[in-house]
């Protein structure tokens, strides 16, 4: 995921420059010289700046520096991963899964789609079933007595309502 | 004040609060820890509990959580080199060094003995500075409290272990951010693209539980399990921790007052303090050629600084909701949702509270020892739970608890995306923090910033005008321009060593 300073400097150009644009567009408290539209134009401004100053590479000296900085490696340095093709797409796993939640947890009830995010997220982490499958079983309800029970979160009930 | 004090004594001595402090206590300790999982995120992770807590008993959790996640996290480290959490990478190396050489004891004693006097030391500096800091706040104007959250952000900036323009890119990222919502000094819908979702605004605590829990469950996609501890017997953990004290007393002041005044500057944190005192032990020892063959002297400076910053961290957060760190940044919010709103006055008005606060720093601080102690007794069974077991278990509690913020699913969206935002930030050296710190102070910026400019007439003058303002903008513009010394100075100084060298 690591991309090149060009790329990311050139996004906080346009992140910039398009909100210093949308507050300069919002109207200013009626009477008053300043308003709702200054800040996203300061900060829009400085942004596209810095934006700029990443693009041409001011800075990025300090960033090497700091690379050496960490003496002894507090990280034990492990063997490479495998690298596949699509190997670095995993880590966008733990987003999709809350995202999942949000879509389908109102339909399917809290247990159900709490026990698919866990045995997912456990069998993509290396357990094997033996682990992921108890684990996903029991843990949507300890979490449910936790947050739903005791801390009277309303959690949605579902297919499977639980027996509290 | 006799008064204040037992009112504090009798807020604290509920069942709810006793209850609340030993079961974050052990909370913190297990989560710190592990590796991978940082103290802020387990800070991160308890505010949904603490909406349903009574006041004290929410900030109890908070403060004892942080305490004990922070000396916990010296546990993987020195038995396997990894640190459990960021603050205590610093003096990993040295001891894992000190454990290879049989002085496991000698160096988790440490550990814990110095983390407890140094968060001592550092409620002591929250309890002798907040009260005459605040007597100053109070003749504050609002140009007073732009330079001052203008100062903070610069600082969370200059400290980042990263290039300072991305830093700064951050921050304004986070500005950007409280930006959103209706919440700003026309009462106009800004960047919410007719999302009624939007029209309150992105809350902090799932952008933090996004970009600090949920990003890291996502680099352990990537990256290999730790391997598992190896089974040791331990002996005595505190024997020699006196003689340490003894022997080291100048090295663990300058630690406390080090992590100190680290804690203090608005964005820096416990990792900071760990890896600046580190650096100065090492500096002024007697023996540095000692330093990293396992030798205990930067560890007691270390300890005993980082736990002290998480302390005095809270000076600049209870006085002017300005966070000392990224843990501070949490507590903010739930002093928000609890009533007991930052500022100056809290310490006149809501005094008893205050010594609660500090009541419950000292405590936690002591009950660190005995349970720090039998924490590393029983680390080994802690650590061998993999990775593939906690993470899961993690997301679910990511996905709970920012469902509970608000009691809708915009909040696990929320946490969702700032996870992506988060992960893609660190890969790419843009640090996090500094962003964490422009949401959560966003709001606060904007309006010293619109206030004072319609007090002035839209003229830039008034900034300076009054003598604490002129000094506060004096520093931050300083903070800005220092990045900028520093690379001119480097710059020079190769060409004049090289001039040197030519001219012999």
């Amino acid at each position: 995921m690591r991309l090149p300073d060009s790329v990311t400097g050139s996004f906080l150009v346009v992140l910039g420059a398009a909100s210093a644009y949308g507050g300069w567009l919002l109207p200013p408290v009626p009477g008053q010289p300043v308003g709702p539209n200054v800040f996203p134009l300061v900060i829009g401004t400085g942004l596209a700046l810095c934006g700029l100053a990443i693009v041409f590479g001011i800075g990025h000296t300090f960033e090497e520096a700091e690379e050496l900085i960490p003496l002894e490696d507090g990280q034990a340095a492990a063997a490479p991963p495998p690298q596949g093709k699509f190997y670095s797409l995993r880590a966008l796993l733990p987003p999709a899964l809350l995202l999942f939640y949000v879509v389908a947890a109102d339909r399917l009830g809290f247990i159900i789609t709490a026990a698919i995010m866990v045995y997912v997220t456990s069998t993509a982490l290396g357990a094997k079933w033996k682990l992921a499958l108890p684990l996903a079983a029991l843990s949507p309800f300890a979490i449910h007595l936790i947050f739903g029970k005791l801390l009277r979160v309303p959690l949605p009930a579902g297919l499977l309502p639980t027996p509290w | 004040m006799l008064k204040t004090l037992i009112e504090a004594f009798a807020l604290i001595s509920t069942w709810e609060v006793i209850i609340a402090m030993f079961a974050a206590s052990v909370y913190g300790l297990v989560i710190g820890s592990l590796p991978g999982l940082s103290a802020t995120m387990a800070t991160a992770l308890l505010v949904p509990v603490t909406f349903y807590l009574s006041p004290i008993a929410a900030i109890a959790t908070i403060v004892a959580a942080s305490s004990m996640a922070i000396f916990s996290g010296d546990i993987p480290g020195a038995l396997l080199r990894i640190p459990g959490t960021p603050a205590s990478a610093a003096y990993a190396d040295e001891a894992y060094a000190m454990t290879r050489k049989g002085q496991a004891e000698l160096a988790l004693g440490a550990g814990v003995w110095f983390s407890a006097v140094g968060g001592i030391a550092g409620v002591l500096s929250l309890m002798i500075l907040a009260p005459p800091l605040a007597e100053i706040a109070l003749s504050f104007s609002t140009f007073e409290y732009f330079w001052l959250a203008l100062l903070g952000l610069m600082c969370a900036t200059l400290v980042a272990r990263s290039s300072p323009v991305k830093a700064i890119a951050g921050m304004f990222l986070g500005l950007l951010v409280s930006c959103i919502g209706i919440e700003n000094p026309g009462g106009v819908p800004r960047f919410t693209f007719g999302l009624t979702d939007l029209f309150g605004g992105i809350e902090p605590i799932p952008a933090l539980v996004g970009v600090f829990a949920v990003a890291q469950v996502m680099r352990a996609m990537l990256t290999p399990e730790p391997p598992p501890l190896p089974r040791r017997k331990f002996g005595s953990i505190m024997a020699g921790q006196w003689m340490l004290t003894k022997k080291y007393h100048w090295q663990m002041t300058r630690g406390n007052i080090v992590g100190i005044i680290i804690g203090v500057l608005p964005g820096a944190g416990a990792d900071m303090a760990a890896w600046v005192s580190y650096a100065m032990s090492k500096r002024f020892s007697k023996e540095p050629e000692k330093f990293g063959t396992g030798h205990v002297e930067g560890l007691v400076e270390a300890g005993a600084s980082n736990n002290a910053s998480i302390a005095s961290g809270w000076v600049p957060s209870l006085l002017f909701g300005i966070p000392g760190d990224t843990i501070a940044a949490i507590a903010i919010g739930v002093l928000y949702m609890k009533g007991l709103n930052p500022g100056p006055t809290l310490f006149t008005e809501k005094a008893s509270s205050m010594y609660a606060i500090y009541l419950m720093f000292i405590i936690a601080n002591i009950l660190m020892i005995p349970l720090g102690i039998a924490m590393i007794r029983i680390a080994a069974y802690i650590l061998l739970a993999p990775r593939s077991a906690i993470m899961p278990i993690i997301m679910l509690c990511c996905a709970v608890g920012s469902f509970a913020i608000g009691n809708n699913m915009f909040g696990v969206v929320t946490v969702a995306a700032f996870g992506i935002i988060g992960y893609v930030m660190e890969a790419n050296g843009y640090p996090v923090a500094a962003m964490v710190l422009g949401i959560v102070m966003g709001t606060m910026v904007e309006q010293a910033f619109v206030t004072s400019l319609i007090k002035s007439d839209g003229s830039i003058l008034p900034f300076f005008e009054r003598p604490v303002a002129a000094i506060l903008a004096a520093m931050a513009i300083g903070a800005l321009l220092w990045p900028v010394m520093v690379w001119v100075w480097r710059k020079v100084k190769p060409v004049r060593t090289g001039a040197a060298a030519t001219s012999r």
